[in-house]
């Protein structure tokens, strides 16, 4: 049980005492709410899941460290947004990967392109992005998106070089 | 046939990464790691079910909660800079993945709320995330995580004005999208 699931459950449980002080009908309404994504979305979370372990198990972990070295500019944040669109999981999987990047010699700007790219851009997530939110939200949330690790990137080299 | 193709063609999507990834995996080292890759995703979706739960259950009582008028006035497609800065303050606030998140922000998408607030709460939720913060703190040190975050701070709010500004309109379309 991690700090997430604890402070997701906190939350839940308030929503579900504001629900019970409105009427028993607002949380029946709530469950049957909850259980219909449930049912419409249940395969697939199961074949997100399935492809979030296969990207595992692949490990582009080798090709990251091959793709950005030291000093590599504004090829190296262009390289570092692809990346941080490929890789995968969560921050306790990614982070450990950027770490030893960094140690190896990447540059800031990279780094800071990584992560942004890794928080905003991430392929893998855009599996449970398709289903809640459908294509058209999607595309135009994620080409805007492309900006942002450019532009962290480069302000973070203009900044502290 | 073809309406079953169009209701589902998410999951056909997904089924097609899924073969193109384990083919790759088969190529490498054969079916052990095709079986490994199914065994792992499977072992996270079973450890991440509490999580599932809550997110499923949160999504859906804030929808019985809040009345639709609501989510319209606070974070509705004419709440302005307002429902912008409420959109990111609640997405830099909530922990978990993706499948916490997005089933949240279909509920407040059902629930009347416009484009450029809902591009905001998932931008912010990437950037701000105050329950990441110290895993990247412990993990990329200080520095770059003050760095990261002094950039990327104005972000969620820009992007969201920026998105409501150029695409606001498609609100309807993309809410029909959803139901369909």
């Amino acid at each position: 049980m991690n700090t997430s699931t604890i402070v997701l459950w906190i939350i839940t449980l308030t929503l579900f005492l504001f629900s019970w002080k409105k009427g028993a009908d607002t949380v029946k309404k709530g469950a049957q709410l909850a259980w219909s994504t449930t049912k419409k979305n249940g395969l697939l979370i199961i074949l997100a899941f399935i492809i979030a372990g296969l990207v595992t198990v692949l490990s582009p972990e080798d090709l990251v460290t091959a793709w950005i070295g030291p000093n590599s500019g504004w090829r190296g944040i262009i390289s570092a947004e692809f990346l941080g669109a490929l890789l995968p999981g969560g921050p306790y999987v990614v982070f450990p990967i950027i770490a030893i990047l960094v140690q190896a010699g990447a540059g800031l700007g990279p780094a800071i392109a990584l992560i942004t790219s890794w928080s905003t851009q991430s392929l893998l997530t855009i599996s449970f992005e398709l289903p809640f939110m459908g294509w058209r939200f999607t595309a135009i949330r994620w080409m805007i998106g492309l900006l942002i690790p450019l532009f962290a990137g480069f302000t973070a080299i203009l900044l502290w070089g | 046939m073809r309406s079953f193709l169009k209701k589902n063609w998410i999951s056909f999507l997904l089924l097609i990464v899924i073969l193109i990834l384990a083919y790759i995996a088969y190529s490498r080292e054969g079916w052990r790691l095709v079986y490994e890759g199914i065994i792992i995703g499977i072992t996270i979706l079973v450890r991440e079910i509490p999580l599932l739960t809550a997110a499923f259950l949160t999504a859906g009582l804030i929808q019985a909660l809040v009345k639709k008028e609501f989510i319209t006035r606070w974070l509705g497609q004419d709440s302005g800079l307002k429902g912008i800065l409420l959109a990111c303050l609640g997405g830099g606030l909530i922990p978990g993945g993706p499948y916490v998140y997005y089933p949240i922000a279909g509920a407040l998408l059902s629930s009347g709320a416009g484009l450029g607030v809902l591009v905001a709460f998932v931008t912010a939720k990437n950037l701000w995330s105050v329950s990441r913060l110290p895993y990247e703190f412990a993990l990329l040190g200080s520095t770059i995580t003050i760095r990261r975050y002094l950039i990327t701070f104005l972000i969620p709010p820009l992007v969201g004005v920026l998105v409501e500004w150029l695409f606001g309109g498609y609100i309807h379309k993309i809410r029909e999208n959803v139901k369909e």
